[in-house]
């Protein structure tokens, strides 16, 4: 059977959910979004508007949340890489939005630009267990005010699998539109494929983000999904147990989709979480951690719970540099939400809290997520599996290898074969250099940079792409220090 | 008896309780012992031991931050009777604090207006998501010395040049501190701030350094 975990009792998950509804009706969530507080007035919520705060009624939260499509398919540029959601298996995303790169070359750590989101989305396209792009950097080097337009369509251009980013006003919007217009080809085609999403981030504790919340509103008209992801860390922003701060995790993930189900009935909605811990000895954000491992596998199951996709961050790492303090916390990320079911996890490529991006981290990060789906896949008991007779035959003494069932099993899943790392012998591991992972990574970084690009959309594209961009900076562009 | 109360004082900040920082505030005023020997003897020792301790990683953050409550209710009610006798107690500068405009990321800043203020710093904070002009009416408004900023965002953090231009082009004195995840000292060069610190104990210190006092 699949090795599956339930970290959560269904006694907790109810526990959770009440804890939730009294803290959305007592405490109440600010928004910062007017679009919001109306919508939530009108449904019945009572409003402190000097404060900006909505009390979420019991019977609202829970009859809202029930009009979120319980499955749907996060489509692709390319329908080959299409994702059926919920998921039985977990696949990845690249993480997203770190403020620095690492230079592939030099080693060298520099604010994120436009090319290092190429760079970073050449890669992860040939990676097999990622499935949902986001792009890994903001780009610096392009002006604030379209900084995620260029952000979006750099992404685009040169992957073709789904593509999930997000907006920061409401006049970014229409450019973005337009730009998935161009780039799938009709409205229609946006509308109905799924193949772009939101990520939406609350700002903990219980705190809604104005003019992102708006924006995301906005292309509701365009079915973009949403992914919701709160933050709260214990102690800081979130109280300082794990149980209490999944209720406010969850509590702000409830009060997002509530808005964005009132607006928009129906809108393809994704529960999601990434809720890290900080070291209290030095307040430092933490996003390797055992704690963020349990968080994310227990939200994973709330989204469950609530029956809804659910994804979760994992495969994080706070390690300022690849090695093997990056893979030990990622693997502790990773493996928990993997086994309690998350569909994907948003972690590949990046370190430092998913601040700083490592070309050959996305390498490294799609061997572990392989690592972590052979211990998901479990031990198989079907009859194929069952090789009493090669035991009655071989008996005492002997060996396995001659059997066909060897011959047969040496080469499907039942054994993962570690394409990164190192299963030379000793002098052959010596002769070609003491090769490790991430020697072995490099070098696929290298070779996939060295071919040619696969997938990115045609000249025309990406020209009506530029003039799209030209036109948003013309307009919206005030401030550029870059 | 004011040795002991001292003691008391030093330990109600390394306790973090503020109801008994306050509750002995109130005794030192009721037996008449001097509001400002109450803070230097009784309570500084407190907040430097707990600054002294987190800074060599024996004191936890939770600790440090509720040493900065317990000392700010110390204040609250030692300020009013300084002020009623005509002293004050030594303020090392005045700050205007604030979250740059179009960010509501909170928690950075108030960590740095608590450690400030339980440094000695008079702070006015205000709040986050404010705009450049806010920011610099209301230094001008106070005399501040010191304006910090945070931002969280590389988007946001563009703004921290704003109000540095706008501070250059009044010909303000104002000296202008910046944090937040995104800023590097590369980025504290190209926009020319005064300081910049990664965390809330480094930015008193850089404040300190600012006002040309020793760390």
């Amino acid at each position: 059977m699949r090795y599956q975990c339930q970290l959560l009792s269904e006694v907790e998950k109810e526990k959770i959910h009440t804890e939730t509804l009294h803290i959305l009706s007592q405490a109440g969530v600010r928004y910062h979004s007017q679009k919001a507080l109306q919508l939530l007035e009108a449904h019945g919520a009572h409003i402190v508007w000097e404060e900006k705060v909505a009390h979420l009624p019991a019977e609202l939260v829970e009859q809202t949340i029930r009009t979120c499509p319980p499955a749907f398919t996060l489509g692709a540029r390319n329908s080959a890489y299409n994702y059926p959601l919920p998921s039985p298996v977990t696949r990845y995303a690249m993480d997203g939005t770190a403020a620095f790169a690492q230079d592939f070359e030099s080693g060298e750590r520099h604010y994120g630009t436009d090319k290092d989101n190429e760079l970073a989305m050449r890669i992860f396209q040939k990676m097999d267990m990622g499935v949902m792009a986001w792009a890994p950097v903001a780009a610096e080097d392009k002006p604030a005010a379209v900084r995620p337009l260029y952000e979006w369509f750099t992404s685009a251009t040169f992957c073709s699998k789904h593509l999930q980013h997000e907006l920061h006003t409401s006049q970014q919007a229409e450019f973005l539109a337009e730009g998935l217009i161009a780039i799938l080809g009709s409205e229609a085609q946006v509308k109905n494929s799924h193949a772009f999403s939101f990520i939406y981030c609350p700002v903990s504790p219980l705190v809604h983000d104005g003019p992102m919340m708006d924006a995301y509103i906005e292309l509701g008209s365009l079915d973009l999904p949403i992914m919701v992801l709160p933050m709260p860390v214990p102690g800081t922003t979130g109280p300082a147990s794990l149980f209490s701060n999944l209720c406010i995790a969850n509590a702000e993930a409830l009060s997002s989709i509530v808005v964005y189900q009132l607006a928009h009935p129906g809108r393809p909605m994704i529960y999601s979480s990434a809720t890290g811990t900080i070291d209290f000895r030095t307040g430092s954000y933490t996003a390797g951690t055992p704690e963020m491992g349990l968080m994310s596998a227990a939200l994973a199951e709330m989204g469950r719970f609530y029956g809804l996709p659910a994804t979760s961050a994992g495969c994080t790492a706070d390690a300022r540099s690849p090695g093997p303090e990056a893979v030990l916390e990622k693997m502790t990320t990773s493996i928990a939400p993997v086994l309690s079911g998350s569909d994907i996890l948003v972690g590949f490529g990046e370190l430092e809290g998913d601040q700083l991006l490592v070309l050959e981290q996305i390498v490294v990060d799609n061997e572990i997520a392989h690592i972590c789906e052979r211990l998901f896949q479990g031990i198989d008991s079907e009859p194929e599996k069952v090789l009493t007779s090669d035991i009655l035959q071989v008996g005492p003494g002997g060996h396995f290898l001659g059997r066909k069932s060897t011959r047969r099993l040496s080469r499907t899943n039942e054994f993962y074969l570690p394409w990164l790392l190192d299963r030379h012998t000793l002098e052959q591991w010596q002769e070609l250099g003491r090769p490790g992972m991430y020697t072995n990574a490099r070098r696929k970084v290298e070779e996939i940079l060295a071919g040619p690009l696969e997938e990115s959309l045609p000249d025309h594209t990406r020209g009506a792409l530029d003039e799209i961009l030209a036109r948003a900076e013309q307009q919206l562009s005030k401030t550029n220090v870059s | 008896m004011s040795t002991e109360l001292f003691e008391q004082m030093a330990q109600s900040i390394i306790d973090g309780d503020q109801e008994v920082s306050a509750d002995l505030a109130r005794q030192a005023l009721a037996a008449g012992l001097d509001p400002l020997e109450a803070i230097t003897h009784g309570y500084m020792p407190g907040v430097n031991k707990v600054g002294d301790d987190f800074a060599c990683g024996v004191a936890f953050l939770p600790e440090l931050v509720m040493a900065g409550e317990a000392m700010k209710a110390a204040i609250a009610v030692l300020e009013p009777a300084m002020k009623a006798s005509g002293t004050s107690r030594q303020i090392l500068g005045k700050v205007v604090l604030a979250t740059v405009e179009g960010d509501i990321h909170e928690i950075g800043k108030s960590l740095v207006g608590t450690m400030l203020t339980s440094s000695g710093f008079e702070v006015y904070d205000l709040g986050v998501d404010v705009p450049a002009a806010e920011i610099l009416a209301k230094a001008q408004e106070v005399g501040a010395d010191i304006i910090g900023l945070s931002a969280l965002l590389t988007t946001t953090m563009v703004k921290q040049k704003e109000v540095i231009d706008e501070v250059a082009r009044r010909g303000m004195k104002v000296k202008v501190m910046v944090g937040g995840a995104p800023v590097t000292r590369e980025w504290v060069q190209k926009i020319e701030a005064d300081g910049y610190s990664e965390d809330a104990i480094g930015a008193v210190n850089v404040a300190k350094e600012l006002m040309g006092l020793k760390k």
